[in-house]
């Protein structure tokens, strides 16, 4: 009898290691990441001071891991391409500087607008690269001085974006030639608008910064969160609450570096949800600038490269679409958007031509009715953050605010 | 090492209930007490020598070979005579194939990672201790100065040696084929950049390391099954099936809180390290999880075959 127990007994020490190996390593899981945040404790800043610092930051070179996850209770858009492009192509994508859009690029945009991505980014100066990190596949954005490459591995395919600055030159001195010293700034201003279109947006923490900092007015509290570790480096957290209730977004958050005042992360949380709905943060990062050859770039053999080169417009062209702008009648090629509101409430407003819905072939016909649902006047389609109605006389109203509201905004 | 094996001896020794012919065979070879380190390495190291000599000695690991083999060869010879796929059709990388050779390796490595390689490794894992028993050699295993756990760790090894070779069978089977039915140049990486032929080589060695480490995990839990049942094709199966519905849960977007703990989930992960410049955070991290399943399923492949009584 008291061999079998000492038998029993050695029998469980045998399974020690068995029991004692996934304990040790789910405590690890556990306590790792909780570490890593709990001994965080910057010196306390008010909000303003962290805006100046965050204004402040001269970060002029990164390179780093960033991941971004969309949870905006999209449908599944797999399937879609070509018919809904509008309402879901808020995510920056890498394509957005090829203006050549294909139905491809914006499935491109709608995977990136769901779902987790994660991509490298390298800036240095004016060179700037960012790399989507697709399973097998990879899809680059190389941005330099003689302008953008857009390269997309699974399809072989290089767009080269070119500034003709040669034209842009000419145009400046013929502007300063008729409009005297006046035209310089609006060729800046000109040039700045075109850069701005070419210049491929990056979907960094930075720009969401940017973009939450220009809407900061007396809309917006703004708040410091708590202190967390943010890609290994201590940060100071930036809230901005909208105080309008119309709007769909609950708050926006951006962590900020305690040091250099980079954003890191940066995350938008609707109205009444706990999760982000979009989130961006780096995983990791330096401020050391990145070995040059990083954002080398020469289309490999085999590549389909499309050449795409912006000149600027002739004086006459900017003198007619002055005329234009003025007299507000719109340019048949591109409706131009009205936008209704300001700060968090902005609606957008495009026309999207009489009966547009109606001109789909059935398909994708079928597919907005599953898509979308029937309200007062058209159909919506509606995210956690995004409210995007097209109404029955054609026109496509979109704003991150509530449904009643955009309804609303229709029927003025 | 040499603590392990004293332990693994000592805990064959111990064990109760056990047959007399066994026990009386056992105890004469049981080597006295303070066996050297040095000894004990030794042993362990003949002992996977003559594991892995009985291994790749077998008609079948040569056969499961031959079989990976063939999966570059058929996608190379295919594309020699079909011509080549536009781009994005097939298995990723196929399109590359006609242009440059080098990439049948690699294609073939997409193929063979979410079947074949597992059904293989599942084979030799899932028969490393359960195929002894059925045999009936099990015993006679234990019975030279072994200790289970010894013999644990070398029945692994082998099949981590197995992972090894059935990966550069894929890489270098493709390579070779490659080399002798289309032009080989320049290698042009997911990232746009190009690298000479004998980076464009090293890189591919690095993703037969990386598919090699993915493996790993799976052997443990083919180990562990092994451990469990006296009938290896059991076991073999239960692994292979694991790895599928492992990949199967990955696929689920429901599941997405699990899938980065599947031991399939870095699987495909290989790419990154054919981008330019190299991302090795998914050879980390691929390295860590499967890291975490040696421990898990070795240290329950430990606790059941110290308990385990040897019929057989």
């Amino acid at each position: 009898m008291r061999a079998r127990d000492t038998g029993a007994s050695r029998r469980f020490t045998r399974w020690i290691p068995a029991i004692a190996a996934p304990i040790a390593i789910g405590v690890g899981v556990v306590l790792v990441p909780m570490q890593a945040n709990a001994a965080v404790d910057l010196p306390d800043l008010s909000p303003a001071e962290l805006l100046e610092l965050a204004a402040s930051s001269e970060v002029d070179a990164l390179s780093g891991t960033i991941e971004q996850t969309s949870e905006l209770g999209l449908p599944d858009l797999s399937g879609l391409s070509g018919a809904m492009g509008g309402g879901s192509g808020d995510g920056d994508g890498p394509a957005a500087g090829d203006d050549a859009a294909s139905a491809t690029d914006l499935d491109d945009l709608i995977s990136l607008a769901t779902g987790t991505h994660t991509a490298r980014v390298y800036v240095d100066g004016d060179d700037a690269r960012l790399q989507v990190l697709d399973r097998l596949a990879e899809r680059d954005v190389y941005v330099s001085a003689d302008g953008v490459w857009v390269y997309d591995s699974p399809e072989q395919a290089a767009t080269h974006v070119a500034v003709d600055t040669g034209s842009f030159e000419a145009l400046e001195q013929k502007l300063e030639a008729t409009y005297g010293t006046d035209a310089e700034a609006r060729a800046d201003e000109l040039r700045a608008e075109l850069e701005a279109e070419l210049g491929a947006p990056l979907p960094t923490p930075e720009e969401l910064l940017d973009q939450a900092l220009a809407k900061l007015d007396e809309t917006t509290e703004v708040s410091v969160g708590t202190d967390a570790r943010v890609a290994g480096r201590e940060a100071y957290e930036l809230v901005l609450e909208p105080r309008d209730a119309e709007t769909l977004v609950g708050e926006v958050a951006v962590a900020i570096d305690g040091e250099t005042g980079a954003a890191l992360a940066a995350s938008i949380t609707a109205r009444g949800s706990d999760e982000p709905a979009f989130s961006v943060a780096f995983t990791d990062v330096s401020f050391e600038a990145p070995d040059a050859s990083v954002f080398a770039f020469t289309p490999p053999e085999g590549t389909a490269v499309t050449e795409h080169v912006v000149t600027a417009p002739t004086l006459a062209e900017l003198e007619q679409g002055k005329a234009e702008a003025e007299s507000g009648a719109k340019g048949e090629r591109m409706p131009q958007p009205v936008v209704h509101g300001e700060g968090w409430t902005t609606v957008v407003e495009l026309t999207a031509g009489e009966g547009a819905a109606a001109g789909l072939d059935p398909e994708a016909s079928a597919m907005l009715d599953t898509l979308t649902q029937r309200v007062d006047g058209g159909r919506m389609l509606s995210t956690s953050l995004v409210t995007v109605l097209l109404t029955d006389d054609g026109r496509v109203l979109a704003g991150a605010v509530t449904i009643d509201h955009l309804v609303d905004v229709a029927g003025r | 090492m040499s603590s392990e094996a004293g332990q693994g001896l000592e805990a064959a020794a111990a064990l109760p209930p056990r047959p007399a012919g066994e026990t009386a065979a056992s105890r004469p070879t049981r080597p006295p007490e303070a066996q050297s380190p040095a000894r004990a390495a030794g042993g362990t190291l003949s002992l996977l020598g003559s594991e892995l000599l009985t291994l790749f000695r077998r008609r079948r690991t040569w056969a499961m070979l031959g079989a990976l083999a063939l999966i570059p060869i058929l996608i190379a010879v295919a594309t020699r005579i079909a011509g080549g796929s536009s781009p994005g059709r097939g298995p990723a990388f196929l399109d590359q194939v006609t242009g440059n050779g080098l990439f049948v390796g690699v294609t073939a490595m997409t193929v063979a990672i979410p079947l074949f390689l597992p059904l293989t490794i599942g084979v030799v894992a899932g028969d490393s201790i359960a195929g002894e028993a059925s045999h009936g050699t099990l015993r006679y295993l234990l019975i030279a100065p072994a200790g289970r756990i010894r013999l644990l760790v070398v029945k692994y090894a082998a099949a981590a040696a197995f992972c090894a070779a059935a990966t550069l069978t894929v890489v270098i089977v493709g390579t070779l084929i490659g080399w002798a039915l289309f032009p080989v140049g320049p290698v042009t990486l997911l990232s746009g950049a190009t690298v000479s032929v004998g980076e464009g080589l090293l890189r591919l060695l690095a993703v037969a390391a990386y598919v090699t480490v993915s493996l790993l995990g799976m052997s443990a839990i083919g180990l562990f099954l092994s451990t469990l049942t006296t009938v290896p094709v059991g076991a073999m199966a239960a692994t292979a099936i694991l790895a599928v519905v492992s990949q199967i849960m990955d696929a689920l977007p429901q599941l997405e809180a699990l899938h980065p703990w599947l031991f399939t989930h870095h699987w495909l992960g290989f790419g990154d390290l054919l981008r330019e410049p190299i991302v090795w955070d998914s050879f980390a991290d691929n390295a860590l999880l499967q890291g975490g399943y040696i421990v898990v399923f070795g240290a329950l492949a430990v606790g059941r075959f110290l308990t385990k009584d040897v019929l057989s």
